[in-house]
């Protein structure tokens, strides 16, 4: 008796409780993001939460080649790498300002979306997975070459790049820092989802679908594919820029396949193709690496008198991946897509839900 | 010079064309991409080392009989782990070509940080499996890579003749030809599949164990990534799916590897670009491969 | 100058030869069909003139242009559409989004008036085929006779002069295939120079409104002329029915 009376509280709780419209959770998160910093955070948290938004511009960019176009790119940490570089290279050899040299850098990144467009464009699905994840490496190696340290420094990087308001106290560095990655990754996604939704953006979506099929509407695929990645590599190298700027050196790491692989979980914890995924999954990201596992977890450890091995650190990744592993196993879609579409029924979802673009929401309106 | 690179290409190429098999094997017949495929050669190399910590001395014969038997364990561990792992994690999301790539990344690095923490970021020893070692052509040549080239073409023959001959190898012909007539003719195509796991990740663990024992010596948490990449800039070259491929794509990318490593100024640090940019390059002039099958229209 | 011609067209499959020394031609505003039993070649046929596929040996001109091996979107941009005998939609968008895709081809998107949006013109060519409610729906909803209308209105955006149909009335009831066989008369009235080019198995459907016949059999042409002609030639009785009927 007790038991059913738990289970009808449960369901009302969670029937009432995620009755909120999309919309309005969208908005109080929103809310919640813009107020947090200037409500006194720990400056721990609020650097995890800049390094998220960072991470954030870098998914979301991700998310428009793979998520929307269809195109697997499981090298990603090549613009990455090619926005820190670029911007750590200009610093290093013409002392340019950080509003010259990131400009500078986002054209650099674009003209090389150009040019591993050719090899990577003309191949489908393994193939491409696999070239893509070649160019990083490739630049990787080259970095650390030893007889280039003189131009990258080796394994250690170009260091002591300028930070962004660097004339501000630390504090207040911070706070600014937080905002101008939060309005940046703002702008991506904006330009990213009116991209998404026009009729490009539904092009992008027959070519994930069925890209033979997009070539019989008599569309150039190719130059779509394109498209989509210049703008993706535009982005993800905003986000190099940022990282390297934020952290003040620029090093071989940010050519590491891990980084590659960061998108993809980002994404898939905050849902494919969605506008929102990347900010969410990066911020459970982060949360969850930095405050869970870092914290929270060694907290709780010491409170059952658990003692962890000196190599937790270790185990981190190990949990984390674990974690990913499970959710992509049992909801391929993403967790938070999967929870929003059980949640609404399918009109609602159809308003936030970014596969299908919103062009048809004004014909329906032009049809009334 | 020369005579080294040439030697040591040959010898290193033949391993390579296991190592390739196993990727392009698993890729063929279920159509898998294994971005774990570093992971198992990783795999099997540790598991060589924990089964050697515990070896006696032994008299030179014995020793090497006994390394003989440690290996076999260490692959077989290994292909079982795999299978396992596979039904587990691979099949849920088979036909999901992101999903299988993302839930083999996720392997992999699961194993790398399962390697840390269990024996720490230092790296631990190899061993050959025979020591000593003979001048050929004027190099000195270990046994223990002579070893490694012997037992690799003897494997990489007795796969090819058990793919050309068998039930089960032509029953994996089948099903990397057409998937569906295949099941339509009753080929248990599941069972195959992780049959096709445990061989692709026990020829990497063999792998593994020869190259480690033979070059570097060492194993460590990050060695997987080097393989994986020359797994699959191998199966590019030689063409996804072809036996044939791997073979001859494999001594290509030795050929390669060994003379950047010679020739060029630090050399040793450069070397992974080699089998990336061959692999770009192919993809640039001749995306099939040498002997890729033609993809033409998909459905 | 014909509109359509095809020269000894051959494509083989590693031992099997789909499609051997084809040659056939159409001339504007004709209506022709392509018959034969399963496996002759005519899905073969349609992807090499659609440019999916490139052939062994011989020449396909379009307009007098030669277009063997050109790429399939050039080709459409040409003016020659073509449908899937598998409905091939695009499943994450809606019905109408999936005309739109066609419409934004550079062939889709010159057409259109710049007083129509591309949304209007869309949703008339959905009309056009009679698939107008479903224009929101997604089109992984959606029945299979929607899919093939949608088919069809995707060719039809590009204005083809050349329309190909792979078994357009595939999967139809009778109430379907009686309006689909309405909806390419009235397109042929409509457009009285574009030809059409049919390839179906359902005969009686097809000999309705074809005013030629193509007969394939494993990859050749074994018989060509007006319908009923072909449907009194013994050797296309034979390869349909089987020998010794």
């Amino acid at each position: 008796m007790v038991k059913s009376y738990i289970r009808r509280a449960y369901s009302s709780f969670t029937a009432h409780v995620f009755d909120i419209p999309p919309r309005l959770m969208a908005f109080l998160f929103l809310l919640v993001l813009l107020v947090i910093p200037v409500a006194g955070l720990n400056p721990y948290y609020l650097s995890m939460m800049i390094y998220a938004n960072v991470l954030a511009i870098f998914a979301a960019s991700w998310d428009l080649l793979v998520g929307r176009t269809g195109q697997i790119s499981l090298g990603h940490a090549l613009f990455f790498g090619i926005g820190g570089y670029s911007t750590a290279l200009l610093f290093k050899f013409f002392g340019l300002p950080t509003w010259v040299t990131i400009p500078i850098a986002l054209l650099i990144g674009s003209s090389v979306a150009v040019l591993i467009g050719f090899p990577c464009l003309r191949v489908k699905g393994p193939y491409l997975a696999l070239v893509t994840m070649a160019f990083p490496i490739i630049l990787h190696s080259i970095v650390k070459w030893t007889p280039l340290s003189y131009i990258f420094e080796g394994e250690y990087g170009i260091r002591r790049l300028p930070a962004f308001f660097a004339f501000l106290p630390i504090r207040q560095q911070r706070i600014a820092e937080y905002y101008l990655t939060l309005i940046l990754f703002f702008a991506a996604a904006v330009i990213i989802y009116k991209v998404a939704n026009s009729k490009t953006g539904i092009v992008f979506v027959s070519i994930l679908d069925d890209e033979l099929a997009s070539k019989a509407c008599g569309i150039n695929v190719t130059k779509y594919k394109l498209m989509s990645l210049i703008i993706s590599g535009l982005f993800g190298t905003l986000a190099g820029c940022l990282q390297a700027h934020l952290l003040k050196v620029s090093n071989p790491s940010m050519f590491l396949l891990t980084w590659s692989f960061t998108p993809i979980i980002v994404t898939f914890l905050g849902g494919i193709g969605t506008i929102y995924g990347p900010l969410v999954g990066a911020y459970i990201y982060y949360i969850l690496d930095k405050y869970f596992l870092a914290i929270q977890l060694p907290r709780l450890c010491k409170y059952f008198g658990v003692t962890l091995p000196g190599e937790f650190e270790y185990a981190k990744l190990l949990i984390f991946t674990l974690i990913v592993l499970v959710l992509v196993i049992k909801w391929p879609r993403g967790i938070a897509r999967f929870t929003t579409d059980k949640l609404e029924d399918l009109e609602e979802a159809r308003d936030l839900d970014e596969r299908g673009p919103r062009i048809w929401k004004r014909y329906e309106r032009k049809k009334k | 010079m020369i005579e080294e690179i040439i030697i040591y290409s040959t010898i290193s190429g033949g391993v390579y064309a296991l190592l390739a098999l196993g990727f392009t094997l698993i890729y063929g017949v279920s159509g898998v991409v294994n971005l774990a495929h570093g992971s198992f050669y990783m795999l099997g190399a540790y598991m060589f080392y924990v089964l050697g910590t515990f070896a006696p001395e032994l008299p030179p014969i014995l020793a090497v009989i006994l390394a003989v038997v440690f290996v076999i364990l260490a692959v077989v561990f290994v292909g079982v782990v795999s299978s396992i792992l596979y039904r587990l994690t691979i099949h849920p999301v088979l036909g999901d070509e992101v999903g299988v790539m993302v839930v083999t990344v996720c392997l992999a690095l699961i194993f790398q940080q399962l390697m840390l923490l269990a024996f720490g970021p230092p790296n631990v020893p190899v061993d050959p499996l025979i020591k000593g070692s003979v001048p050929i052509l004027g190099v000195t040549v270990t046994y223990a890579r002579i070893l490694a080239f012997a037992v690799s073409l003897f494997l990489f023959a007795s796969l090819w003749i058990f793919i050309s001959k068998s039930k089960i190898g032509k029953a994996m012909r089948a099903v990397s030809q057409d998937r569906e007539v295949a099941m339509l003719m009753g080929i248990n195509t599941e069972k195959l599949y992780m049959l096709a796991m445990a061989t692709s990740s026990m020829l990497a663990a063999v792998a593994g164990i020869f190259i480690s024992g033979s070059t570097s010596g060492v194993a460590g948490a990050w060695i997987w990534m080097y393989p994986l990449a020359l797994s699959f800039s191998i199966v590019v070259l030689g063409g996804l799916g072809s036996i044939k491929g791997s073979l001859i794509g494999g001594f290509i990318i030795g050929y390669a590897e060994q003379t950047v490593i010679i020739v060029a100024p630090e050399g040793g640090q450069i070397v992974s670009v080699v089998p990336f940019t061959v692999m770009v390059l192919v993809l640039l002039l001749r995306p099939k491969g040498l002997f890729g099958k033609r993809i033409e229209m998909e459905d | 100058m014909h509109l359509l011609e095809v020269e000894n067209l051959t494509k083989r499959f590693g031992g099997l030869t789909a499609v051997k020394n084809v040659s056939f031609h159409i001339d504007e505003g004709e209506m022709v069909g392509i018959i034969g039993p399963n496996g002759a070649g005519k899905t073969t046929l349609f992807n090499l003139i659609s440019g999916f596929l490139e052939p062994d040996s011989g020449t396909v001109k379009f307009e007098g242009e030669n277009i063997t091996g050109l790429a399939p979107h050039k080709i459409v941009n040409k003016g020659i559409a073509r449908t899937f005998q598998i409905v091939r939609p695009f499943r994450h968008l809606p019905v109408i989004a999936n005309v739109m895709v066609a419409l934004k081809s550079p062939r889709g998107a010159r057409k259109i008036e710049w007083l129509k949006t591309m949304e209007r013109k869309a949703a008339d060519l959905l009309e056009d085929v009679g698939i107008s409610e479903l224009a929101l729906e997604p089109a992984e909803n959606v029945g299979h006779g929607t899919l093939k209308r949608l088919e069809m209105a995707k060719a039809l955006a590009t204005e083809p002069d050349l329309l190909m149909l792979d078994e357009p009335f595939g999967g139809l009831n009778p109430l379907e295939t009686d309006f689909l066989t309405k909806s390419i008369m009235r397109m042929h009235l409509d457009e009285p120079s574009r030809g059409i080019l049919i390839v179906e198995h359902k005969l009686y459907a097809l000999m309705k409104i074809i005013q030629r016949v193509i007969v394939l059999h494993q990859g050749e042409k074994i018989a060509e002329g007006k319908p009923e002609e072909i449907a009194k030639n013994k050797t296309v009785i034979e390869v349909y029915m089987g020998k010794g009927m």
